[in-house]
């Protein structure tokens, strides 16, 4: 048994809601049947994006918004991998935002983690994207992932989870895992985070979540209908969480970018790239400059 | 060469006639400026004359001068031919071809003595004695019933002008026009018979110029980002991200084409923060990556080098410099990025800039720095400019002589079985520590731009970040008998020396032989490391010369401010020789300073 690299001790506040992600992420990796050396969480900055470190696992630290970059090159440098990108809502949809919309579009079949807790814990409280207008002083308007993930057609996982409620985020994640693993393309879960010394809102979304499965109509492979179920939800104050987008049945024509690029899976990190391998092959492009 | 004759021997195909020659010119290097409105097809007269001239055996080298727009604008093609190997504008044109008067008047400048300007009469007049109007748009609206020919026509009065073999001439048509199909051929024969016809009946047109037959038929014609891209290929090079920007933009392009055979990716970002990032997660995951910007992109990208520095990920980024700060002028030409790159991002990180001088070179290096990245597990820089990147060039066919494939000390699942312990950033003798790429079995790592120990837990321990900064510091010291080493030209008992890098070699070296010619003596460094300074190979250098210019397209004189900083002692030498007008260098631009002592 060769010794690496241990995870460390959490740094987070004591009943952080990250803990609950944490919990839920090792669970759902496990479950989902990930062989433990082949995957690796990517971590964005802020509390949340310590997480690698708290895990037993493969981790790359990125830089502040770029996870989902870095994310996307490792899985289209190494399909075989399952990556898992984590981090929280400044990091996602503030100075991330472009690479959030993007991630979306490119459909790679990764998992996207963001750990909402409506403001900048780890620099002490400052209002977020998706900060209540007061909290802090805050004076602009919230921003809501899910309506704006339901707005992008591509056949992409879409949920929302609860910390409050990690039984029900293990199954959501190993569902986003597995669809990642089936190379469907890219998962988006969102979840609610509460930062326990900053905002601690627990009691609030223990209150006002709902889960959108009750809702008559149901139906996430809809994405009008979850739009409809959504704003409504929040129109009476309420907070939808739930499975909110799925396609309905796996779309052979547009799988996730990895295996558009690489119907093989063998990708750029485990090319032969030695001259012998490729000599003849080499040769042939640079006669065919003229 | 061939003596020209005087004026008062009389010779056959001496017309004699008003602005024409007494009889052909032999020349043995010639420069056609063709200009117009963008949509005049101006590019493809110039594409044209190179066929034909590659089909002679000649070397060509062509620039362009076009503005940062789809379509409309003035724009202009230098198309150089020369019996000799060139890697330089011309610094006289023999010919301009002008579609719109802006093409004369750019173009009047660099005119030769015995010059003449072919211009459309039928847009406009031009009054100047060694002007020729044709009115090509007429003759050809009228005869193809597309004026849009008229560049056809023009290649097909410059043929006469030049005594170009007539068959052959028509060869270049049909080699270029055979793909388009039938209609597209015809009216372009059409046109060049139009153009022919009409200077062979101008008296005094035909035969000004004759260029003798070369030996360089087995050249290539390309492009110095064409020449990155397949040295990447061959180098290993299996994943690219980048975002469009001129002038950097071809090296995407082509490698979208070579390549996905080779389970290669390539992928359009959103932006350049994300395009390095994706090349971090694609190296951190074990490819051989790279992505090409120019000055606006790199800025952005700073802050994924620091990044990539500090987390020892090995990448190459191609910085096409182009004329800035800020959006500058996209499509002209510079070299200012140098002192932002050896300096470049928050916080102390090793990194290499290396700058190939010829498209040969772009080739070489491009290998070279895919090598030193993985080996040392550092960020490079492949240092490239405007003219190096986008000037069209006859070039020894690339071929894999000197290429090698060398990846350090990566791990196989087998060695890491092996093993006792796997630390990511193991304190090595020289700061490289063995790599195994995740996904391999038994280990896991941890990568990080936080300060970390060996294991790649973050730390803050003052010890540890001493040890950690001299590691990955000390890089730049182990890594200096592997990086490319100068090309030098010219006497060593030389007492003057050029330093130069880049799209200045050719400049350089034409500016030698004139010096040379002239009985003036000089060594030329051609840096190819330019950051760590090359001081092992400068110093020696600097102190064979007793004074030596540094040749570069700044305002400030950044590799000459780096080389003082690095090696004081030669300080009062260093004299710098600048130009920052967005154009690269004519030789008499060196030659004179130099010849001056300034």
């Amino acid at each position: 048994m060769v010794q690496s690299v241990k995870p460390v001790a959490s740094t987070w506040c004591p009943g952080c809601g990250d803990f609950g992600v944490l919990a839920a992420v090792k669970k759902a990796v496990a479950e989902a049947g990930v062989p433990v050396h082949e995957e690796v969480l990517v971590g964005g900055i802020g509390c949340s994006g310590g997480i690698h470190n708290f895990i037993e696992t493969n981790g790359i630290h990125a830089l502040h918004g770029r996870l989902l970059a870095q994310a996307i090159g490792i899985k289209l440098s190494n399909p075989q991998l399952t990556v898992i990108a984590a981090g929280g809502d400044g990091d996602g949809y503030a100075i991330g935002m472009g690479h959030f919309m993007h991630a979306f579009k490119k459909n790679v079949s990764l998992l996207y983690i963001v750990m909402n807790n409506e403001t900048y814990g780890l620099t002490k409280g400052q209002a977020s994207p998706t900060s209540q207008i007061g909290y802090e002083g805050n004076i602009e308007h919230p921003f809501d992932a899910i309506l704006t993930a339901l707005s992008i057609r591509v056949p992409n996982f879409i949920a929302r989870t609860f910390s409050g409620d990690p039984k029900t985020m293990t199954q959501v994640l190993v569902e986003a895992i597995k669809f990642n693993r089936a190379n469907h393309g890219f998962a988006f879960v969102e979840d609610l985070s509460p930062c326990v010394t900053y905002n601690d809102t627990f009691k609030d979304w223990r209150a006002r979540v709902v889960d959108v499965a009750t809702l008559p109509g149901y139906d996430p492979t809809d994405r009008q209908t979850m739009f409809r179920l959504c704003v409504e939800t929040m129109r009476a104050g309420k907070i939808p969480i739930g499975v909110m987008h799925r396609p309905a049945a796996p779309d052979p024509n547009s799988p996730g970018l990895e295996l558009k690029l690489l119907p093989d899976k063998v990708g750029p990190a485990r090319a032969e790239i030695d001259l012998a391998s490729n000599r003849a092959a080499y040769e042939k492009l640079l006669r065919a400059v003229a | 060469m061939t003596t020209p004759a005087s004026k008062t021997t009389p010779v056959p195909g001496d017309s004699g006639g008003p602005g024409g020659s007494p009889r052909p010119k032999e020349l043995t290097d010639l420069a056609v400026m063709i200009g117009g409105q963008g949509g005049d097809g101006t590019l493809t007269v110039s594409d044209l004359l190179g066929r034909y001239f590659r089909k002679r055996g000649l070397y060509i080298y062509t620039s362009r001068n076009v503005l940062s727009r789809i379509r409309g604008g003035h724009a202009d093609a230098t198309m150089r031919a020369s019996r000799d190997p060139i890697a330089a504008v011309k610094p006289d044109v023999e010919l301009i071809v002008a579609f719109d008067k802006e093409a004369a008047e750019i173009g009047r400048a660099e005119l030769s003595a015995d010059g003449a300007i072919l211009y459309d009469s039928s847009a406009f007049k031009l009054e100047l004695p060694n002007a020729i109007g044709f009115p090509f748009a007429t003759l050809v609206g009228g005869a193809v019933g597309q004026p849009i020919f008229k560049n056809t026509a023009a290649y097909g009065a410059i043929s006469v002008m030049m005594g170009f073999d007539p068959a052959q001439t028509r060869q270049v048509i049909e080699d270029r026009f055979a793909r388009r199909g039938g209609e597209a051929l015809e009216k372009n024969l059409k046109a060049l018979e139009i153009g022919r016809k009409a200077a062979l009946e101008t008296p005094g047109l035909a035969d000004r110029w004759h260029v003798a037959d070369g030996e360089a038929q087995h050249q290539i014609l390309t492009i110095g980002n064409q020449a990155v891209a397949l040295g990447f290929v061959v180098g290993g090079g299996r994943f690219f991200a980048g975002y469009p920007i001129t002038p950097a933009t071809e090296v995407m392009e082509y490698l979208m084409r070579y390549l996905p055979p080779f389970h290669g990716v390539v992928r359009q970002a959103e932006d350049e923060l994300a395009a390095i990032n994706m090349i971090i997660g694609a190296a951190y995951a074990g490819a051989r990556v790279m992505t090409s910007t120019s000055g606006p992109g790199l800025s952005l990208m700073t802050e994924g080098i620091g990044h990539a520095g500090t987390a020892e990920v090995p990448i190459l980024v191609a910085d096409c410099q182009r004329v800035g700060p800020s959006t500058g002028e996209p499509t002209r030409h510079e070299q200012s990025d140098l002192a932002h790159l050896a300096h470049l991002g928050h916080g102390e990180f090793p990194r290499v800039i290396v700058a190939p001088g010829t498209v040969e070179d772009c080739f070489e290096i491009t290998v070279d720095a895919l090598n030193l990245a993985e080996r040392w597990r550092l960020p490079v820089i492949l240092l490239l400019d405007q003219a190096l990147c986008q000037n069209t060039t006859t070039a020894e066919p690339f071929n894999l002589s000197k290429v090698t494939v060398d990846r350090g000390v990566r791990l196989t699942a087998e060695q890491v079985a092996k093993l006792d312990v796997y630390q990511h950033y193991q304190f090595t003798p020289n700061g490289v520590s063995p790599y195994a790429p995740p996904g391999t079995p038994g280990i896991f790592s941890q990568v990080t731009g936080n300060e970390h120990n060996e294991m790649g837990h973050v730390s803050v321990n003052p010890v540890n970040r001493v040890k950690m900064m001299e590691k990955r510091m000390g890089k730049l010291r182990h890594i200096v008998p592997e990086l490319p080493v100068p090309h030098l030209f010219g006497e060593e008992t030389a007492k003057i020396g050029i330093i130069g890098y880049g799209s200045t070699f050719g400049p350089i070296r034409e500016a030698q032989a004139t010096l040379e010619r002239a009985g003036t003596k000089t060594r030329f460094y051609n840096a190819r490391t330019l950051f760590p300074v090359p001081v092992e190979s400068l110093d020696p250098f600097l102190t064979s010369v007793d004074v030596a210019y540094v040749v570069e397209h700044n305002y400030t004189g950044q590799f000459a401010d780096l080389i003082r900083g690095a090696l004081p002692q030669h300080f009062r030498k260093l004299r710098s020789i600048r130009k920052y007008d967005g154009d690269s260098f004519r030789s008499p631009e060196i030659v004179a300073p130099i010849r001056g002592g300034k």
